[in-house]
């Protein structure tokens, strides 16, 4: 599937697309297929080996906050190495620099994949923002 | 759950971490990132990467990250509708030799050339099975969870057989493997493999090779199948996309045809390996193994023993290492198997058995493993110096005959099996 199709079809703005760096050139490039042959050879027609991807449903992103002061912010880790002491330099730069945020850390259960309803529940009852590390 | 999140993610991840959200519904989610890794970075190497910039887009990297949370949406971030994602026109029409060209710059082949899936070809596939070809076979995807499953069809899995170069016979073995909706090229960034054993009078049938060089390029049933795994995997899912859908740092080659192993049944000592399953000697099936990979078992200690090479020693020390994870395939010629037979290990649960009881490691040693844990609810209570089984079940062990008798050798794997699937349902 060609990003820049999947974008446009969302009816997302060449704006838009343009803040995506580096998927407009990748598609570009997907696009694109070198003519090799002779055009007086014979032509075939073959099928399409693709399988049929799901339906997306468009999320609206939730609002944002109007200042951060004296909100809670989940620090929320996927699970890989070195996620937990990441996210522990966040909470010491949060303390330094914006010393009016308070932070939570959270490992989520699961794979990192996995939904944890249980974390969801204490973050919407307990904080007001996620920053959550992906990667490793 | 309505409240703001920004996602760091490290640069290695930028397009699984963009392309992923935009196929979940959120094209526009505002994503940072670090340098890569900070796995195995000093705290002062992680706190420089926030006090500096995100390397996509040059920007200070927490004054984003709290911009992330606080500047208002744009009309397209809360966007609402739904999309079906396109995959391009059901035919193509050129030249053969610029469809080869279409095809391998559209990521759909093994880089490879392929059979050319003409209508005429793949209805001679279609053939070979009674189901219809708009019948949905499964559901696939390069990652349980992390990615959304694609379905496909009968006529799909054929067009991928086709291109592979499998003769019809060899049909209803690929739509048992597609129906798991197994993906033989799973994005993880540990590069793993995945095995279809092959069990039951197909491996006949097929002219599989079981016997000599069974896991080498010298069978067109082996060497096929597996290729139309991988393709499957790539075209039925929207996998295998490096960076996108395929992370594995780098790469296996196994993933070119997988590991297709028929297992020799009639010179094995034991039961074939779908019997232990539940299924029936004369049934057709497929089973599935998964995880880092294999190795062959030459060398290993007991192996200079006489007047019998002490093979069960050899087994045990060669999968001390692997990560628990995962457990422990091995490929048995069958003159291992008799060879064990003759140690006094008259059966697979035997030999299981004994490897659980005297396969183990310190407490210390798996603190320091990667992928290796310490026994569920015991850690409080292990000390450094305690010895622990390896693995605590005896099913972490597991063994497939197969081999041509040139020498009493093993291969091992650190894979895990998954299910087992009838092949005769989908002929």
């Amino acid at each position: 599937m060609k990003r820049r199709n999947l974008l446009a079809l969302m009816g997302m703005s060449p704006v838009a697309l343009a803040g995506l760096p580096g998927i407009a050139d990748a598609a570009e490039k997907a696009d694109k297929s070198k003519k090799v042959a002779m055009s007086g050879d014979p032509k075939l027609t073959v099928l399409n080996p693709r399988g049929l991807p799901p339906p997306i449903t468009l999320i609206p992103m939730a609002p944002r906050l109007s200042t951060l002061d004296g909100k809670t912010i989940y620090l929320v880790s996927d699970g890989f190495p070195g996620a937990d002491a990441f996210l522990n330099q966040v909470s010491i730069w949060f303390k330094k620099n914006m010393p009016e945020v308070k932070t939570v850390y959270r490992l989520k259960a699961g794979g990192f994949a996995d939904d944890d309803p249980k974390l969801n529940a204490e973050i919407k009852a307990n904080g007001q923002a996620v920053i959550m590390a992906i990667g490793h | 759950m309505g409240i703001p999140a920004a996602p760091m993610v490290t640069i290695a991840f930028k397009d699984l971490a963009k392309t992923n959200a935009a196929k979940r519904g959120m094209p526009l989610q505002r994503i940072s990132f670090t340098p890569h890794p900070v796995w195995g970075k000093t705290d002062d190497q992680m706190y420089a990467y926030l006090e500096g910039n995100d390397p996509v887009s040059g920007k200070p990297l927490m004054k984003e990250v709290v911009e992330s949370l606080t500047r208002p949406l744009t009309p397209d971030e809360a966007k609402t509708g739904t999309v079906t994602p396109p995959t391009g026109a059901p035919t193509f029409t050129d030249t053969a030799d610029n469809l080869q060209q279409y095809f391998l710059d559209n990521g759909m082949t093994d880089y490879m050339p392929i059979i050319l899936p003409t209508q005429e070809k793949v209805d001679v596939m279609l053939k070979a099975t009674s189901h219809k070809p708009d019948e949905v076979v499964g559901k696939m995807t390069p990652a349980q969870g992390a990615f959304p499953a694609w379905s496909f069809t009968v006529q799909q899995v054929a067009v991928n057989a086709v291109m592979a170069g499998a003769i019809p016979d060899y049909f209803p073995t690929l739509l048992a493997i597609g129906s798991t909706g197994i993906s033989a090229l799973f994005s993880s960034t540990n590069s793993l493999v995945s095995a279809a054993v092959i069990n039951g009078p197909i491996r006949d049938k097929l002219q599989m090779n079981y016997g000599i060089g069974a896991m080498g390029p010298f069978n067109q049933a082996n060497a096929v199948i597996g290729r139309a795994w991988t393709l499957m995997s790539k075209n039925l899912d929207g996998g295998g996309v490096a960076g996108e859908t395929y992370m594995g740092s780098q790469g296996n080659i196994i993933n070119y045809n997988n590991l297709i192993i028929p297992e020799n049944e009639k010179d094995s000592p034991w039961p074939p390996f779908h019997v232990q399953k539940g299924f029936k000697p004369e049934e057709n099936v497929v089973s599935f193994f998964f995880g880092f990979g294999i190795q062959q078992g030459q060398g290993g200690k007991g192996l200079g023993m006489k007047p019998i090479p002490h093979y069960h020693e050899a087994m045990s020390a060669n999968v001390a290492p692997f990560a628990s994870l995962f457990g422990a395939l091995f490929i048995l010629d069958p003159l291992v198997a008799h060879g064990l037979g003759d140690l006094g290990f008259k059966t697979k649960d035997d030999i299981a058995d004994w490897l659980q009881k005297n396969t183990t490691v310190t407490v210390k040693d798996v603190k320091t493993m990667l992928f290796s844990g310490l026994p569920r609810g015991q850690a409080a209570t292990l000390k450094d110096d305690d010895v622990i089984p390896k693995w605590e079940r005896t099913d972490a062990y597991n063994f497939i005959v197969c081999g041509g008798q040139t020498n009493p050798y093993h291969q091992l794997a650190n894979m895990s099996y998954r299910l087992s699937v009838s092949i005769d349902k989908w002929t």
